[in-house]
């Protein structure tokens, strides 16, 4: 029963937290900023309008919400979380979840592809990128994990015997991972620096370039499909500093909630205080992060067990 | 009393189904055989002969395939052997290993040669189109052969025979210089390739003194080695390993489509065949075979799928990932290996299994690729991607199987190409706890998989998006038109074996595992392990599955009673524009291309712009292939130099040359 | 619990990664500064440095003020008062030189394993450290342009050689004498580094290595 209740939580709640980085942001521009609920308003205005197709697509264009909006709830399906038996869970599942989200990925592309922009097309080769550089620094943290818990799932990863925290064993090398891994939901969420969903200039955008053409309930689902993929990265982070079988039931799930929002607080505090990177160094941070997590996988070996 | 009798009958019958396994086996050889005569005889009557070809052949691989359920489920191993020339013997057999890769030979085969009946209409060119398919059928059944050749001199024989087949059925269009000079790279590798692989089968002839496949255990352990060595080298340069994979995307864009797609999907995969049968009968455990095949793996798998990406020619980039899946098949196998030296047999059967799966799965889907570029080829008679664009709309149900096989190739799930690298990773993760070196090349493997999983989808979203999507960037575009039904037909059966796959992947799975059983050292695992695992891949695909069509009705719902209208795409406020400022293939993946740069040679041409009125501006890149920059400066031009001080022995004097035969003959007899 | 000295390795380790991957001058001295504090703060939390007397911990004061405050403060006066350009130019990229730094690492972890000396509990991985940490140095000296990172990579291998004086020693600080006598060397290598490209800079208009390179005839 609780599964299924902090799995709908997530699912309803993820629109909340990106708020939560917007009044951060307004707080360091000496601003008020939109509410808290913005995002929930944006999303219903988006479903009670129509849509406008562009001449040139096809079912693909029309497939690519679809796919990204289910890829991202289907990773959401197997999150344990606040250290919850997930809905679903297997050994191996973490490399289905990530090629999952692959999938969503690959359909985004092809949509604005489809859409015979320029600008579109830009945008989607910039995308493919640096989430394969991303995935890269993802499947070294799988390694990382595997080497620690000889496990392939996350539900083992966070709600097993041993599981994987800050303050569990060798938790220098989960610093490193919480790092690596926070670099990565910015460059994979499209957050500043890596890109800046605030930017007006369409040669200068990523994500926000190849969702141009979609309107109306379309870009709802995309909406969503970017929110619960945000709350994936950050729901990851957050059980990784969590501190595990300490307290039970409510409590447990607010501590949770506490660390959530604090790592968007985080979010926005960095999107205020820095610069967005010049294109040519975006790949330069995404290897950071790889390095990082390869650092502390080799470190494994033999020196800390 | 009755059990002596119950079991001699048992075995009675039994040794009846497995003489009639092979019985059935050299009949379909036989009704394939009588197909290419048949094509041969009555190329006079255009349509009959193709209808008639098509339909034998299908049937004789159809009785194929019937031969091979026996061994796939496991049952004894059947042996056919016959003399030849009195001194040789050539014996053939039907393993698990060899059932297993007898199915795309005969799952694939069919579907391409029903293909060619509308792909080669040409009546004028009827008896060049009877002698292909006459070679086509040799092709087919010299590779049936190569899986089944038991030892050495028919291996040779029948692997010899499929080389020049193939030769022989990429040289149709001979009329043009390109198809020819193509062809004649591919000469000189598969002849060079073969000369390894003879003297690697040479070599551990001179320590067993038997021609048997099964004594090559005996040879000691750094004579088997380079045994392998040679061996790998030699069905390497057939199976597109890098960097002997320079006659892939020379040969495969100079072969008509149908001839591709069986050598890219089907026969190079005979390569892959040759490398885990070799390591199967030398039975050899030691640490550097797995390292060795694993790193070949990597590099092929990485450097071929940035070649692919670099490249603009359709059949060129489909050339260069099949490189790319080779390198996964090529990791897999390099995973099961390091996990046989070092007694992780989960590791071992994940990645053994992974790879054949993967040679199964890339057969399908690349195949099923270069069965519909070639059409789009042929109905816009382009061959650049930066051309080509908006075919999805004029030719539905080829880029509906075309964007399936895309997906599939890519790794990603619920298609078949992700069951596949799902099982390699699975292999190699349980590689991760070992220590020392094997760690490190697992993990190296793990991230390779990675890169190559990344970088493979940004490849086909390439030419999805630029080829299929979007507007026609030409009028050749333009005027593309849905092919006929015998080409959409085979492509639908495959994008939709694709998709089943991913779906019921078990039974494939079970099948891998079964060949498995040929790999002597190798224990592998648990059934049950492997059907709880499967299961779980299945449940994963089919819940995405049901998420998506979830998602499908939710979109559904939502657009009920809302306005939906129709204009051009926004362009950002520019309002003259064409199809030409669409973003090209060549820049979407220009950055990636870059980030490799010191492995890529990228040659740039740019007019520049100089006065104020500007004439036209061109700007040209090419990206090159540096095994073959390598080949070219460092071996092949030494080597003609070289070669050109000998002229002098070339005069053109008869007698001279009589007086050669002569010295020859004496050195001979002297020396022998 | 976190392992304090595992900890202070790690971050030294980590400072070598952006040290590789830095590109502004100002922000590689800061890296220094971080370095030279991680790496003479490791002695006080090895196991068998345990006992310290109160010379020691006047040596190892001294030792991070120098390592963490007046050498990288020297640094960033030379940068300041030259006026050097704030980017570095590499001759090796900076994607090649993070993943140089990675197969350093590698490198030393199986030279460590292959050198099978018998180091007290923990010393294995401050062998790593060291070993890591020269070879970058050597590494940014020889990829990096400019003279002043060539010092700075010059510094690196100064704190690697000062581990490895760590990692093979148990005994007490009396080791860290000579130690310390290169420490001064070092100090006055900066000041007259310092003194030479104000000198250079203001003779010639650029600090670049390869310009000093056509000197030689």
């Amino acid at each position: 029963m609780e599964t299924y209740i902090s799995f709908a939580l997530a699912v309803l709640a993820a629109p909340l937290f990106p708020g939560i980085i917007l009044k951060v942001k307004a707080f360091f521009a000496g601003k008020n900023g939109p509410p808290l609920l913005i995002k929930y308003y944006t999303l219903i205005k988006l479903l009670r309008k129509g849509s406008v197709y562009s001449t040139s697509t096809t079912f693909v264009f029309k497939l690519g919400p679809i796919v990204s909006f289910a890829a991202a709830l289907t990773v959401l399906l197997f999150f344990p979380f606040a250290g919850q038996a997930p809905l679903l869970s297997f050994h191996g599942d973490v490399i289905v979840l990530f090629y999952i989200m692959g999938i969503g990925r690959f359909f985004t592309v092809i949509a604005a592809l489809d859409t015979a922009s320029p600008f579109e097309g830009m945008g989607a080769a910039r995308e493919v990128f640096f989430s394969t550089l991303a995935e890269v620094t993802i499947f070294t943290v799988l390694i990382l994990f595997y080497r620690m818990s000889g496990s392939l799932s996350l539900a083992t990863y966070f709600t097993g015997e041993n599981p994987i925290t800050l303050m569990g064993q060798s938790g220098a090398l989960i610093l490193l991972v919480i790092i690596a891994m926070f670099m990565v939901l910015l460059a994979e969420n499209s957050r500043v620096p890596v890109d800046d969903p605030a930017t007006h200039l369409e040669l200068t955008m990523i994500h926000e370039v190849m969702i141009l053409d979609h309107s109306g309930p379309d870009l709802a689902l995309i909406e969503i499909g970017a929110f619960l993929k945000l709350i994936f990265y950050a729901a990851f982070i957050t059980q990784l500093i969590f501190p595990f079988d300490v307290l039970n039931g409510i409590t447990r799930g607010l501590i949770f909630l506490g660390i959530l929002s604090l790592i968007y607080v985080f979010i926005g505090i960095t999107e205020s205080i820095m610069a967005r990177f010049r294109m040519d160094l975006v790949p330069k941070f995404i290897l950071t992060s790889f390095a990082l997590v390869f650092f502390a996988a080799i470190l494994t070996m033999g020196v800390f067990q | 009393m009755g059990c002596p009798i119950d079991t001699t009958l048992t075995i009675v019958l039994y040794d009846l189904i497995r003489r009639g396994m092979m019985d059935t086996f050299l009949l379909s050889l036989t009704v394939l055989l009588a197909g290419g005569l048949f094509a041969l005889l009555t190329c006079k009557l255009f349509s009959l002969m193709k209808a008639g070809y098509i339909t034998i052949t299908a049937v004789g691989c159809m009785i194929g395939l019937y031969a091979i359920i026996g061994p796939l489920q496991g049952t004894e191993v059947t042996t056919y052997s016959i003399s030849w020339l009195q001194i040789f013997t050539l014996s053939f057999s039907i393993d698990p290993l060899s059932a297993f890769f007898l199915i795309p030979i005969f799952a694939i085969c069919p579907l391409a040669v029903l293909y060619s009946f509308h792909y080669m209409d040409k009546a004028e060119q009827r008896l060049r189109i009877g002698v292909n398919f006459f070679f086509l059928t040799f092709l087919i059944i010299g590779m049936a052969l190569v899986a089944t050749a038991d030892n050495i001199i028919s291996f040779a024989l029948v692997w010899e025979i499929m080389s020049l087949s193939s030769f022989l059925l990429v040289i149709y269009d001979y009329h043009e210089k390109e198809t020819r000079k193509a062809d004649y790279i591919y000469f000189i590798f598969a002849q060079a390739g073969a000369m390894f692989i003879f003297a690697s089968i040479a070599l551990a002839y001179s320590y067993t003194g038997s021609y048997s496949f099964s004594t090559f255990a005996v040879i000691p352990a750094n004579i088997k080695v380079i045994v392998f060595f040679l061996a790998l080298v030699g069905f390497g340069s057939k199976a597109g390993m890098f960097p002997l994979q320079m006659w892939l995307p020379h040969a495969h864009p100079a072969a008509p489509s149908n001839i591709s797609a069986m050598m890219s999907g089907v026969m190079i995969k005979m390569g892959i065949y040759g490398i885990i049968r070799f390591y199967a009968i030398l039975n050899a455990t030691e640490l550097v075979f797995g390292e060795m095949v694993l790193t070949f793996g990597m590099v092929s798998g990485i450097l071929g799928v940035v070649y692919a990406l670099g490249k603009n020619d359709l059949k060129k980039l489909l050339a260069y990932s099949s490189v790319e899946n080779i390198g996964i098949i090529l990791i897999g196998a390099g995973i099961g290996m390091i996990g046989l030296s070092s007694g992780n047999m989960a590791m071992a059967s994940f990645g053994f299994a992974g790879s054949l799966l993967h040679v199964l799965n890339h057969s399908i889907f690349k195949s099923l690729l270069f069965l519909g570029a070639g059409i789009v080829l042929k109905k816009t008679g382009v061959r650049q991607i930066d051309q080509l664009g908006g075919i999805l709309k004029r030719m539905p149900k080829t880029g509906s199987a075309f964007l399936t096989g895309s997906i599939s190739i890519s790794g990603l799930p619920p298609f078949n190409g992700f069951v596949s690298e799902f099982l390699i990773y699975y292999g190699a993760f349980q590689g991760l706890l070992l220590d020392g070196s094997p760690f490190i090349f697992t993990m190296l493997a793990i991230l390779s998989l990675s890169i190559i999983g990344g970088l493979a989808a940004t490849c086909f979203t390439k030419v999805v998006g630029i080829v299929f999507l979007g507007e026609p960037r030409t009028a050749k575009a333009a005027d593309a038109q849905e092919a006929g039904i015998t080409i959409t037909i085979p492509m639908t059966i495959m994008a939709v074996s694709c998709l089943v796959i991913g779906i019921f992947p078990t039974p494939f799975v079970q099948t891998a595992f079964m060949a498995l059983k040929s790999i002597k050292p190798l224990v592998p695992v648990g059934s049950e392990e492997v059907a709880v695992l499967t299961g779980n891949l299945a449940i994963a695909a089919r819940i995405f599955l049901a998420v998506f069509l979830f998602s499908m009705l939710l979109r559904k719902v939502l657009y009920l009673r809302k306005e939906i209208t129709h204009n051009p795409t926004w362009g950002c406020g520019f309002t003259q524009g064409t199809t030409r400022i669409q973003y090209t293939g060549t820049s979407y993946a220009m950055s990636v291309v870059d980030f490799f740069r010191p492995f890529v040679r990228v040659k740039t041409r740019y007019s520049g712009i100089k006065r104020i009125f500007p004439r036209q501006t061109t700007y040209n890149t090419s990206v090159e292939d540096i095994s073959e920059i390598a080949l070219v400066d460092h071996l092949a031009i030494p080597f003609l130099y070289f070669m050109r001080k000998l002229r002098w022995i070339q005069h053109g004097h008869i007698q001279l040359y009589i007086g050669y035969i002569i010295v020859a003959i004496v050195a001979l007899l002297l020396f022998v | 619990m976190i392992n304090i000295t595992e900890l202070i390795l790690v971050v030294t380790l980590l400072s070598v990664l952006l040290s590789l991957g830095s590109t502004r001058l100002m922000v590689l001295v800061r890296i220094m500064a971080l370095q030279g504090v991680m790496v003479s703060l490791t002695p006080l939390f090895l196991k068998s440095h345990a006992s310290l007397d109160s010379g020691a911990i006047i040596f190892f004061q001294i030792m991070t003020l120098i390592k963490g405050l007046l050498i990288p403060g020297l640094l960033y006066m030379a940068v300041k008062r030259v006026k050097i350009q704030r980017e570095i130019e590499p001759f090796i990229g900076y994607h090649a030189s993070i993943l140089s730094g990675l197969v350093i690492i590698i490198i030393s972890v199986f030279i460590t394993n292959n050198l099978r000396l018998s180091l007290p509990e923990g010393h294995s991985m401050v062998l790593i450290t060291a070993i890591t940490t020269m070879a970058s140095g050597f590494f940014l000296m020889m990829a990096r342009t400019k003279a002043i990172t060539q010092v700075i990579g010059y510094l690196m291998l100064e704190n690697g050689i000062y581990l490895i004086g760590t990692a093979l020693t148990d005994h007490r600080h009396t080791i860290y004498v000579v130690e310390f006598g290169v420490l001064l060397d070092l100090l006055v290598g900066v000041m007259v580094m310092g003194i030479i490209l104000h000198n250079i800079n203001s003779a010639f208009s650029d600090v670049d290595t390869t310009l000093l390179g056509r000197l030689k005839d």
